[in-house]
């Protein structure tokens, strides 16, 4: 299954989410399919936890159902 | 034998706490199942744990029901709270303890078993 770059999934979400005030995606172990994504946007202000990681869940859809992304954990916040 | 969707649905609805997970509780196959599941110990709560590595179609199943893509995912009372992350977070912030407290009671039973799904 094809490794990623951190940087690949940071333009991914940077596209799905243009408002974020904040986006970091880490490659936790180095090795391009485990990743730690941090993002903080006005568009999960009012919005349960549960549906802001569906929301990052959907942006990474593709490389989560290929396997590219083997785990992901997800931080996310409102800006409000 | 019941579809391996229905298998699911029926954990799903029928168990206080539902967590399907890589492994087992005696044996964790995954750093992220144990996370969740420490988060649920941490809250006393009853947890009724499903493998979903004797077979790949578990996970896919699973996932069409839930509309979560990764594993683990916890459910109470039928309803999905999350995967490790929320979990986690749902303990640091107190919400999970809360949560189980309005859901089970605050008497809770803390029974920890395995769900082994029928494979054709």
């Amino acid at each position: 299954m094809p490794a990623m770059e951190a940087e690949a999934i940071r333009a991914i979400l940077a596209d799905a989410f243009p408002d974020a005030a904040e986006l970091s995606v880490e490659d936790r172990t180095g090795t391009g399919d485990h990743f730690q994504v941090t993002l903080a946007s006005s568009a999960f202000d009012d919005l349960p936890l549960l549906d802001q990681h569906r929301r990052v869940n959907e942006a990474l859809a593709v490389p989560l159902r290929d396997g590219s992304i083997h785990e992901l954990r997800i931080k996310t916040k409102g800006t409000a | 034998m019941t579809e391996l969707r229905q298998q699911i649905e029926d954990v799903i609805r029928e168990e206080p706490v539902a967590l399907f997970m890589k492994g087992t509780p005696e044996a964790i196959m995954c750093g992220n199942s144990y996370r969740a599941l420490n988060a649920l110990h941490a809250v006393g709560a009853p947890v009724t744990a499903v493998d979903i590595l004797p077979d790949p179609r578990i996970r896919q199943e699973l996932s069409a029901v839930s509309g979560w893509p990764t594993i683990p995912q916890v459910f109470v009372k039928g309803e999905l709270i999350g995967g490790a992350d929320i979990t986690e977070e749902l303990l640091e912030s107190g919400d999970l303890e809360r949560k189980l407290d309005e859901m089970l009671g605050a008497d809770r039973e803390r029974v920890v078993k395995t769900v082994a799904l029928e494979l054709a």
